[in-house]
Formats: C-alpha cells, sequence, structure tokens
C-alpha cells in the first residue's frame, strides 16, 4: 500500500511512511512514549524533576502544511459531507492510546466488548498492538488475575479493558482479591452515559450509571472523565495512585463518545507522570523501635506483604543479620532466603519479648490464636510481656465494608510507612545503639539460629518420605519431583503452595524475590491458573522457567488462562495438585457434622467433590491447544511425564501434567 | 491445669508411657474393614490416606500411640473436631486405630535419593 492511499486508515500508512512521512499523531505518540520513558519508575530523581509539571504536548512541533492536507482529505468518490457521516479521522480513542502508551504498559489483558470498541481499534491499528499489546481472554476475571500475576513478578502494573457493566462484574472478584494483596492494576471500563446516542439493545443493558460501583468498596479510586483532556489527566493521577503504597487497583471510565467522536480542534496534553516516593516511618519512631529491637533479649521478625522486589529482600537479611533475629515468613511476598540460617518457623514468636511485624495483614493473628469450637476462644501465643513493633501502611489507606483487615491489635509502637522503604534507617539505626555487650552475643546467636534451621530443615525432608510411594500421590512427592527436574534451572514458582503443605517453602531453596508470588489475597478460587499464566508471562522476557502447581478446584473456575498461554506463546509448567474436590470445605463439612453429631460418615463429598463424572482435565487443556497428559496415578510415573512436559516448555511453549493427589 | 490441659496431659502420659508390644495379630480381613472405616469416616482428609499428615492434620502413621491415647486425641484434644461415641463408635475406632498401626513405615531418607534436595 502506498503512503498517499487515503481511502485507507492514516495508521496504516504509518507502516509504509516510517521515518519518512510521520503524520500528527504518529509524532505525537512516539513523541510521547519517549518523554515517558524518561518519566518512568526508573528514572532518576533529576529527570522526573525537570519533566514535572511541563505537558508533553508543548514539546511536539505543529504539522506540516502537507500532513494538514493529508489528514484532512476526503476518500475518492465522497464529498466532504458525506465522508464526515462515513468517517472518522482523528478518534478520540488514539489521544487515549497516547496517554496510554505514555504510561508504558506492558500489556492490556482483555475480553472484548462493545462498549470499547473505539479504544480496541486504536489499540490495534493506531498503536500498532505494541507497548501495550493486548492479550486476550476469555474471562474477565482471569484478565484481571493476569494483571495480578504480573505485577507481582515486575512490580509494574498492567491495564485491562473490560465492559463497564458485565466486564466488571465478572471482573469484580479478581479486583478483591487484588485489593487484598496490595497488586496494583489500572482497569479500564467501556461506558455509554449519553442516553440519546446509545444504540438500541445491547448498549443500554451495557451502560449505567455509575459503572464502577460493583468494585469500588474494593478499589482505590475512580474516575469517568467527560472530556479526552480529563481522561488524560485522570489516567495518570489513576496510575500514580495505584502505584503509591498501599498499592491496589484504580478504574477509569472509558465514555463511548469520547473514543469515537473526532477530537477536532481540541488543544490536548498529556501530563507527566512523576511517581510519588513511598512513604517512610517517622525518623524519632524509627530510632526508638531500634533501640527496642537492640536491647531486646529474644527480638523476632515478622514479615507479611513486605518486599517489593529482591532490595526489600537483602534489606530484611542486613537487619536481621545486625540483630541475630529470627526472620518468620508469612510469604505474603518472598521476604527472606528459607535457605538463611535466620529463616525459622512461626513458633519462635512464643519466645519473643520484642516483636517486629513489617507489613503484616493479620498483626493480631501474628500475636493470638483462635480455637474453632462452638465457643470461640483466643489465646495468646506470644510471652504477656511481649512488645510488639508495627511498620506498615495498613493505616494509610482503608475502607470500611468488605473486611479486608483482621482483629484489631493495639501495638507497642506502631509506625506508618513502607516498610523495605524505612528498613535502610532502621538498621542503621539498630546498627548505632547496639551496646558492646549485645554485639558480642551475636556470635552465641548465630550458631543457636543456625542449629535450629538445620534442625527444621532435616524435619522437613523427613516428612515428606511418608506416603513417598503412596497413590494418590503425596504432595511431598510431587513436590520432590519437580524440583528434581528443575534444580539446576532458573526456575520460578508461579503458584502458592498453601494448599500442599507449604512444601515447596518446605523442601526447595528459595532465594530470589520473583522465586515466590505469595497468597491470592482475598483467597478467592479462580486466581490460581490465570495469575500462574501472569507471573510466566512476565518470567518469559527474562528466561526464567515458570512453574505451576494447579489445584483442579481453582482451574475449574477459569480453564481458559491455559487458552491464553497457548495463544499467547507463554511458555509453562503445569502439574496439578489434583484432589478432585473441594478439600478445604470437606474439613468444614466434617467439622460441623461431628460437632452437630449426626454423622461423617461419606457424606462430605455432598457439595464438595470433583468426581463422578472425573473430570479429565489433561483432555480440557489440550481442547485449548495446550500439550497435556494424565491423569496420573502411579507416583513412579509422574518425574517421567514431568520430563516430556519440560520438553514442551523448552521450546516455548505450555505443558500440562494431571496428577491425581492427597488432599494436601 | 484446665479441663483442656488435664486432657492433654492425661493423652501425652498414655504416649509416653507406650512401651513397645507389638503390633496386635489382626488379619488381613481386619485391617481391611479398618482401612474401609478410615477412608468412609474421611480420617484421610485431614491426615492423607497413609495417615502421612500435612498442613491440614498431624502424622498419625505409623503410630506408636496406644489405643487409650488415640481415643482421647480423637474425642478430646482439640486438635481436630471432636468425634463423640454417637458418630463414631468405640469399637469402630478401635479398627481404624488397627489399620492405621498397620501402615508399613515409608522408606528411609537415605534411600530416597530424590529428597536429598539441596
Amino acid at each position: 500500500m502506498k503512503s498517499d492511499d487515503k481511502s485507507q486508515p492514516d495508521t496504516i500508512q504509518k507502516e509504509d511512511s516510517e521515518n519518512t512521512n510521520v503524520n500528527r499523531r504518529e509524532f505525537l505518540s512516539s513523541a510521547t512514549a519517549a518523554g515517558l520513558a524518561a518519566a518512568s519508575l526508573g528514572a532518576s530523581k533529576q529527570a522526573l524533576t525537570q519533566e514535572a509539571g511541563q505537558p508533553l504536548v508543548a514539546a511536539i512541533a505543529p504539522p506540516s502544511a502537507a500532513q494538514e492536507v493529508m489528514e484532512s482529505d476526503v476518500p475518492p468518490g465522497y464529498d466532504a459531507k458525506e465522508a464526515q457521516e462515513y468517517f472518522v479521522k482523528n478518534p478520540g480513542s488514539d489521544f487515549m492510546v497516547d496517554v496510554i502508551k505514555s504510561l508504558d504498559f506492558d500489556y492490556i489483558t482483555t475480553n472484548p466488548g462493545s462498549s470499547f470498541r473505539g479504544i480496541h481499534e486504536s489499540l490495534v491499528n493506531y498503536g500498532g498492538n505494541r507497548a501495550p499489546e493486548l492479550l486476550t481472554s476469555p474471562h474477565e476475571e482471569q484478565a484481571i488475575a493476569i494483571a495480578h500475576g504480573y505485577f507481582k513478578v515486575t512490580g509494574r502494573p498492567l491495564a485491562m479493558l473490560a465492559h463497564g457493566t458485565v466486564g466488571l462484574q465478572h471482573a469484580a472478584m479478581a479486583v478483591y482479591n487484588a485489593w487484598c494483596d496490595r497488586s496494583p492494576m489500572v482497569l479500564l471500563a467501556g461506558n455509554h452515559m449519553d442516553i440519546t446516542s446509545r444504540r438500541p439493545g445491547v448498549e443500554w443493558s451495557h451502560s449505567a450509571q455509575d459503572c464502577v460501583r460493583v468494585i469500588r468498596d474494593y478499589i482505590k479510586w475512580d474516575d469517568s472523565p467527560v472530556s479526552l483532556q480529563h481522561f488524560a489527566e485522570s489516567m495518570v493521577r489513576a496510575y500514580k495512585i495505584a502505584m503509591t503504597p498501599p498499592m491496589g487497583p484504580v478504574a477509569v471510565v472509558l465514555e463511548g463518545h469520547l473514543q469515537e467522536d473526532e477530537v477536532g480542534d481540541q488543544q490536548l496534553q498529556i501530563p507527566a507522570m512523576t511517581p510519588t516516593q513511598p512513604p517512610s516511618g517517622d525518623a524519632g519512631a524509627v530510632e526508638e523501635a531500634a533501640l527496642w529491637l537492640a536491647e531486646a533479649e529474644n527480638p523476632v521478625i515478622v514479615a507479611d506483604l513486605m518486599a517489593h522486589d529482591q532490595e526489600g529482600v537483602e534489606r530484611l537479611v542486613a537487619l536481621a543479620e545486625a540483630l541475630q533475629a529470627p526472620v518468620v515468613n508469612q510469604f505474603g511476598r518472598m521476604n527472606f532466603p528459607n535457605t538463611h540460617y535466620l529463616s525459622q518457623g512461626a513458633n519462635v514468636v512464643a519466645q519473643a519479648d520484642v516483636i517486629l511485624g513489617l507489613e503484616l495483614y493479620d498483626t493480631w493473628g501474628t500475636i493470638n490464636t483462635m480455637r474453632d469450637r462452638v465457643h470461640r476462644d483466643t489465646q495468646r501465643k506470644a510471652r504477656p510481656d511481649a512488645r510488639v513493633i508495627s511498620i506498615g501502611v495498613n493505616d494509610l489507606f482503608m475502607k470500611s465494608n468488605y473486611q479486608s483487615f483482621q482483629r484489631y491489635y493495639s501495638s507497642d509502637l506502631s509506625i506508618a510507612g513502607d516498610a523495605q522503604t524505612t528498613l535502610p534507617s532502621l538498621t542503621e539505626a539498630v546498627q548505632s545503639v547496639m551496646s558492646g555487650s549485645r554485639r558480642m552475643s551475636n556470635g552465641e546467636r548465630e550458631e543457636r539460629w543456625r542449629a535450629a534451621h538445620t534442625r527444621a530443615r532435616e524435619q522437613a525432608r523427613d516428612a515428606a518420605r511418608y506416603a513417598w510411594n503412596a497413590s494418590p500421590v503425596s504432595t511431598a512427592r510431587l513436590y520432590a519431583e519437580l524440583w528434581n527436574l528443575v534444580k539446576d534451572r532458573d526456575w520460578a514458582l508461579v503458584s502458592d503452595d498453601g494448599m500442599q503443605s507449604r512444601w515447596a517453602r518446605r523442601l526447595w531453596p528459595i532465594e530470589k524475590h520473583y522465586q515466590f508470588l505469595g497468597r491470592s489475597g482475598g483467597a478467592g478460587l479462580g486466581y490460581g491458573a490465570p495469575a500462574a499464566v501472569g507471573g510466566a508471562l512476565a518470567h518469559r522476557s527474562e528466561g526464567r522457567l515458570a512453574l505451576n502447581v494447579q489445584r483442579d478446584g481453582d482451574m475449574m473456575y477459569v480453564p481458559g488462562s491455559f487458552w491464553t498461554a497457548a495463544h499467547h506463546g507463554i511458555p509453562m509448567l503445569t502439574v496439578t495438585h489434583n484432589n478432585q474436590g473441594y478439600h478445604q470445605e470437606f474439613m468444614h463439612l466434617q467439622k460441623m457434622s461431628a460437632r452437630r453429631q449426626r454423622g461423617i460418615d461419606g457424606s462430605s463429598w455432598v457439595g464438595n467433590e470433583l468426581r463422578n463424572p472425573d473430570i479429565n482435565l489433561a483432555k480440557i487443556v489440550e481442547g485449548m491447544g495446550v500439550w497435556a497428559e494424565g491423569p496420573i496415578t502411579d507416583p513412579s510415573e509422574v518425574g517421567p511425564a514431568m520430563a516430556r512436559a519440560l520438553s514442551v516448555v523448552d521450546a516455548g511453549e505450555p505443558a500440562f501434567v494431571d496428577v491425581r493427589c492427597q488432599p494436601r | 491445669m484446665d479441663k483442656l490441659g488435664t486432657m492433654h496431659f492425661c493423652a501425652l502420659v498414655l504416649i509416653g508411657s507406650w512401651s513397645v508390644m507389638g503390633v496386635a495379630q489382626e488379619s488381613a480381613a481386619d485391617f481391611s474393614e479398618g482401612r474401609a472405616l478410615f477412608e468412609s469416616y474421611q480420617c484421610w482428609q485431614c491426615h492423607g490416606y497413609q495417615g502421612q499428615g500435612g498442613s491440614a492434620g498431624v502424622r498419625i502413621a505409623p503410630t506408636i500411640y496406644p489405643f487409650e491415647a488415640f481415643l482421647q486425641l480423637v474425642r478430646h484434644t482439640n486438635l481436630m473436631p471432636a468425634y463423640s461415641p454417637n458418630v463414631l463408635s468405640d469399637e469402630n475406632l478401635r479398627r481404624i486405630y488397627e489399620y492405621v498401626r498397620s501402615i508399613p513405615e515409608p522408606p528411609a531418607l537415605e534411600d530416597i535419593q530424590k529428597l536429598s534436595l539441596y
């Protein structure tokens, strides 16, 4: 196609005219992207300061006369009036794409919908489906969870496109998980507010007065822009809010007419995105905390949603070593290497005289316990005289309806601030105030913790041998087989092991932040498979081997996740922990039956089983283009099947092995 | 010591005082019946099909518990839902116990190369 073919959209012209005839919008797009690269989170403070307050459009030269003519021309065979009825030369959604590109999203996850058809077309043709690239998901819940998993590997948010009505309704549970898990993302919701221009039929039922209402209880912020300039400013604001700790999802509504109508002669500007530096704990309070810790006989550190990246892990190692204090990793994130001798079990909390909680989701539950009996009584696990220091962002932002927090605990010293950001000053203060005699005791402490760490690891190995040859396959064997296959590779687990007796944490050396992604957040099923795909997508560009231990119950919510992996060529080795039911609920039903003395024999299957007929998970994913094997029940067959699957993954594709396993 | 503490203490004393008495002579059929009860009462949900335990329940096999301690654990200890005689008779519990005792030792650690780990 020639660049002077006026019958075609000028975004197509862009391909042929590259480096020669750059049209105005293309120029705007590229200039914006370049400008925002400097304004990315990794840019220097100096560069950010220089960018701040300067609309990027101000640096862009006006279009040439030739470009003006090219854009104002009408296609052959049409007069100007008729062309206005049929064609849009400069749709608002192109500008929206400029704004989105300025924020440097890698991908936009989506399930397609007519309420955002304008921006969909712009992303593909005007934006070239690059930076961001559209990632197709057969369900909005899946699209959100992919963004969730992606963020936890990269620290970079994705955007997600959805119908403002049915799309957000589908997405809601996954948004809630992300909210609980402090995972940012930008939801873009299509909507048509102006009733005088809605098409009859579905455009009405897919519109709402306030479409974000369905998720507003568990997002940080949202807006419904009524102009393109409004959109630009709200998108940048939304991104900034999402990425400021405590991080979380945000939403921006894409008004239908703003997407599809001509920009006209509006003078539009894209604000620079200047990241907000995360809050650090008050200096005086940090010094007080350091004094308590340095003077404590048995300080214990507990970390949950703490480390944002490997730097956070290393900062925690530095503090723990300065104190020679054990670290209990609650694994909301990978906070601390489990191979480090100071990595200890939760039982050490009972010995502590000072407990430092870092970004704890549940401080009360760290200190206390509640027994699930007819009368739920509580007991304190910690010493009565133990003092508790909390550092975290929980108190900085919270909502009230959904109880995405835990029972109130009166910490003795509560410091509002991002824990990872606060750690260097705390470690420095600890080193400064620690007495000579206390420092002298560090050698003995190290020896003691090394011995305890070695004992715990040996106990874990010993526990793993029980039911080694059992069928269904023991979860310990599942993880041991997988480990032996991948131990010499740059691997990353993209699933949680909490429902498999935490065997990855107990048996595998987890030392890198990216090797373990933590929990779902809200414990809503349907997170596992798509979050794993999101994680695997992030690892793909780093050449890492993504490993997913997939629960059958979770998989049945969003099996289409595996289609997305196949469609987009996302390599990931999945092995199932297939226990043919909702095992947690089995136990709850057993508990209720026992408590009410109504009999236990066999009744727990009712409502909880995923059998009769048995589900052939391998066939499901095979039908979506994924190499698959199973179900495997013989433990000796697990390793060889995994090896065959790995060869597929090494070729750049997802592979799947279904293993019938023990319940936990 | 409260009631709960007393029961824990009793259970521990019974466990601690257990001497090696040899596994009772039981027929394969008896173990089979115990196994069926172990499965139908779904002990395996928390303890695993071979009593190996996990995050949901402690390891119970191979057991060195005397039956009296086993009974205390099932009826009273709060380590698991209290299964009263109304839903699980002493007789059936004993059959389950005998089955659990019949579960053989797993391979030794040194015989499992794949648990060499790191």
